[in-house]
């Protein structure tokens, strides 16, 4: 187990993530899928952290939780907005910007 | 300043002030005040000149006024001024003379017009004079080009003087047109000028073949002005303006400035052996051309328009033969003669309301003084011995005989014979004979305007022949008088022409246009050259001006059509990226990071 | 033995995370995210950082997930059809991550000092907590504040309006004239 092993595995995390965010239909989808991509980020904080010496990743990494959970309760309201207008969550139909 | 350069100066600046005060319509409306405004400048402009000849008599030493006039960056590139020696004294006391008595003249043949035309026509009589003036005492070929182009401008503005009259105005501008396009000639002649030899004097020294390029530019020029074959076109239209006009411009002054500029420009002409030559063939054929048809013409205008046109070649090709006294001393007595009977031609229009000299027949007996002074005038034209076209036709047949074979001075002694003829019909048929209707019948003596310079024209037609050797004092040559072939051979065809002439047309026949003769008449009614240039317009101006604007209309605004429909495309082909997906929007955004990414690693 | 151990959990992490994305049924896809997130606190436990698993455990598997299922069965379609998971643009999503992998895959193995072993001496929870409240406590405070202000927003965002009211414009909301006594006493006896 390697630093070099560890950051890799977490920009797989990171890669699989970013594959969902770009070609998933539904919000919620999209939603879990910037958490897969959080959680990465998280790994490489704590595995720098813990190769590399220091506290600070750790804090970092901690700091990165509560703020990925705040981020997702708006991003649920905002989902919950979106399904309250129109009666689903499909993001392909939503083309408004393009105005 | 100089006595000379004075009178020069007061000659030419003299119709220019009263010109200036007629510029205000007001100033014109009431129709008299402009009359007087312009014969009390031509007046003054006519005594400075004859002082100033009688300066140049006693003194001929050229003298020159000139001021820098255009200038590039800090040197100076032409001058402005005048230049006063025995031809341009000679020339001016001419121009301002015949310009009075025409001027004097229309007061009496103009008086039915409307105030406000009358007034508009004696201003540009005044422009007139002032134009012709700039033009004679020109310092060099520059300033003689403005005046060329001025006298230009007011000959199109007394031809379509009737300018609601259609064929009065296509007159005006088919003159305009032909001489512009003949004064190319005298642009890139001067360009030429200019660029072999630093300036525009015309005592240049060239060498041969830039002289001849440039005189022969020039020439183009002369062709123009003084209506040789093949640009003759226009001198008859021309006739549509009013009578004094064509004496004025049409006979004695504008017509003759092609002349005066080959006799200013001497210096140059005398380079180009090539160039003399062309003159002299174009000269003496197209004396004999136009004659020929003069004879068939019934408008008693046209007759003495081809006879112009006829007297011109006369001298041009007197220049080409290399005697400029010749040409220049014929130029003189022919605007004098010229004019007379341009305007006892006037007076007998005036009284029997038409053109045709088929309307006229009988005038001698009730126009007594009109009558003299046609056959004086037509005596003169005919080279009768004893009046004025006798001496300075003989010069010109004097210098022509023996050059390029004597072919031309055959055609000229023919010309003779053929001018004494056609000249004779008119008189007999015009002012002999009975009269042919009721105009006629009550013709009556104009007033005192139109009589009096009438009667100076008539003497000086008579008397100037007899001048000849001062005039050649003025020109630094001498002149004798000698009695050999030439001068007798002309008297004779002069006299025998008249004879013929009494013979076909006197004794009361009305015949206007002999049978032997009609086919000359269906010739010259063809308007052949009119054609030709007709189609050369149609088929070669017409076609490229068309191929032109079609590549401007489809390729040049096609060019900046196809940037603007090509941006307006690019513009739609683009829009689809838009597509409002907030999908599309993050991988875009993706894509940038992992762009960045690879050039940072990639450094 | 460690090895293997980090194999194994690394293998977990990124089978799951591959079903998150596949899933065509959401609750399904919720539910292996959080098999993901468990794992991803054992990989945090094989890396010293003991308190941030449990952390991990509580907040992420316990609260988000939790929440995120809440978000799926209100989001849900009433008429009984299902939407079609992924989108028509498969290989796009694909390319762009390969890459992206790639890139920073090639960035890593670029950069020296980037093979070191695991070694013995790990961060402690009691420096984790010394750390948070001596050096940190300035951004530990800003931190409670965005919390509060993150729900705030939420609640604001996410606000039901009565759907009897028709939407109007705030100055007319809060004009009070006869014609419009009798639903503002209405609005004003609701609770």
């Amino acid at each position: 187990m390697t630093l070099s092993t560890c950051l890799l595995l977490a920009t797989a995390l990171f890669a699989v993530g970013i594959y969902g965010l770009l070609t998933r239909r539904q919000a919620m989808a999209v939603l879990l899928c910037i958490e897969l991509m959080a959680n990465a980020a998280n790994l490489c904080f704590v595995a720098f952290s813990r190769f590399r010496g220091g506290v600070t990743g750790q804090v970092f990494a901690a700091f990165s939780i509560a703020l990925t959970v705040a981020e997702v309760a708006v991003g649920l309201a905002i989902v919950i907005l979106l399904y309250r207008s129109r009666g689903d969550t499909r993001l392909d139909l939503a083309s408004e910007m393009k105005e | 300043m100089s006595p000379p350069i004075l009178l020069a100066l007061v000659a030419l600046f003299a119709p220019a002030v009263a010109a200036l005060l007629l510029v205000p319509p007001a100033a014109r409306r009431q129709g008299w005040p402009a009359a007087v405004v312009c014969i009390l400048g031509s007046v003054v402009s006519f005594g400075a000149a004859l002082a100033l000849l009688a300066n140049q008599l006693g003194d001929p030493t050229p003298q020159t006024l000139a001021v820098p006039w255009l200038h590039a960056g800090t040197a100076v590139v032409a001058e402005a001024g005048v230049h006063v020696d025995g031809v341009a004294a000679s020339m001016l006391a001419v121009v301002t003379l015949v310009a009075l008595c025409v001027q004097v003249f229309s007061l009496g043949y103009m008086h039915d017009e409307p105030a406000p035309a009358f007034g508009r026509y004696f201003a540009y009589h005044a422009l007139f004079l002032f134009s012709m003036n700039v033009l004679v005492v020109a310092p060099n070929l520059l300033q003689l080009f403005v005046g060329w182009e001025l006298v230009g401008v007011t000959s199109y503005l007394l031809i379509g003087f009737y300018f609601r009259k259609p064929s009065a105005a296509h007159a005006a501008v088919k003159a305009f047109w032909v001489t512009k396009f003949a004064d190319m000639g005298f642009l890139f002649g001067l360009l030429t000028l200019y660029c072999a030899s630093g300036g525009f004097r015309w005592d240049a020294q060239l060498a041969p073949e830039t002289a001849t390029a440039v005189t022969l530019l020039f020439f183009l020029a002369v062709v123009g002005k003084s209506a040789q074959f093949p640009l003759h076109v226009w001198l008859p239209d021309a006739m549509e303006g009013p009578t004094p006009v064509s004496a004025l411009l049409h006979a004695a002054t504008m017509v003759a400035a092609g002349v005066f500029l080959v006799v200013r420009a001497n210096p140059l002409f005398a380079q180009s052996e090539t160039t003399r030559t062309l003159m002299l063939g174009l000269g003496a054929g197209t004396a004999l051309f136009a004659a020929l048809l003069a004879l068939v013409q019934t408008d008693i205008k046209k007759v003495l328009a081809y006879s112009t046109c006829s007297q011109l070649g006369y001298m041009v090709a007197a220049l080409g033969a290399g005697s400029v006294l010749g040409g220049f001393f014929h130029l003189t007595t022919h605007a004098f003669f010229k004019a007379l009977l341009f305007l006892a031609a006037g007076s007998a229009i005036h009284a029997v309301h038409s053109n045709e000299i088929g309307a006229m027949g009988g005038l001698a007996k009730r126009m007594p003084l009109t009558a003299a002074a046609f056959v004086i005038g037509a005596l003169s034209l005919a080279g009768i011995p004893g009046f004025s076209g006798f001496f300075s036709k003989d010069l010109v047949l004097e210098a022509v005989e023996g050059k390029l074979g004597s072919v031309p001075w055959a055609a000229l002694l023919a010309t003779a014979f053929l001018t004494a003829f056609y000249m004779g019909k008119v008189v007999f048929v015009a002012f002999f004979g009975e009269p042919s209707g009721e105009n006629a019948k009550h013709a009556h003596e104009p007033g005192w305007s139109m009589r009096g310079p009438l009667v100076i024209l008539a003497i000086l037609s008579l008397v100037l022949g007899y001048f000849a050797a001062p005039f050649a004092k003025l020109h630094g040559e001498t002149y004798h008088f000698e009695v050999g072939l030439g001068p007798i051979l002309g008297a004779t065809l002069g006299v025998g022409g008249f004879a013929a002439a009494y013979l076909v047309f006197g004794r009361g026949k009305r015949e206007t246009v002999p049978a032997p003769m009609a086919w000359i008449g269906r010739i010259a009614n063809a308007g052949i050259v009119d054609r030709i240039y007709e189609l050369g317009y149609r088929r070669v101006t017409l076609v490229f001006a068309d191929a032109l604007a079609w590549f401007d209309r489809y390729v040049v605004d096609g060019l900046i059509n196809l940037l603007g429909y090509s941006t307006l495309e690019a513009g739609a082909a683009a829009r689809p990226i838009q597509t409002g997906l907030a999908t599309d929007y993050v991988t875009a955004v993706v894509v940038g990071a992992v762009c960045v990414a690879a050039w940072a690693v990639t450094r | 033995m460690e090895t293997v151990g980090f194999a194994f959990a690394a293998a977990c992490a990124l089978l799951s995370a591959i079903f998150v994305v596949r899933s065509s049924n959401l609750i399904h896809a919720v539910l292996w995210l959080g098999v993901t997130l468990l794992t991803t606190a054992g990989l945090y436990a094989m890396l010293g950082a003991s308190f941030l698993a449990g952390v991990q455990v509580l907040v992420y598997v316990g609260g988000v997930i939790t929440l995120m299922i809440f978000g799926v069965m209100i989001t849900r379609r009433h008429d009984g059809l299902v939407v079609q998971a992924d989108s028509g643009n498969p290989a796009r999503g694909m390319f762009v991550a390969g890459a992206f992998f790639g890139i920073v895959a090639a960035a890593i193995r670029l950069t020296d000092g980037l093979d070191v072993a695991i070694t013995p001496d790990a961060v402690s929870p009691a420096d984790l907590g010394r750390a948070l409240f001596r050096e940190q406590v300035l951004a530990f405070e800003v931190l409670s504040l965005l919390l509060l202000g993150a729900i705030v927003g939420a609640i604001v965002i996410a606000r039901r309006r009565d759907p009897g009211a028709p939407r109007r414009e705030p100055l007319e909301m809060s004009a009070r004239t006869p014609e419009r006594a009798p639903e503002i006493v209405a609005s004003e006896v609701r609770p």
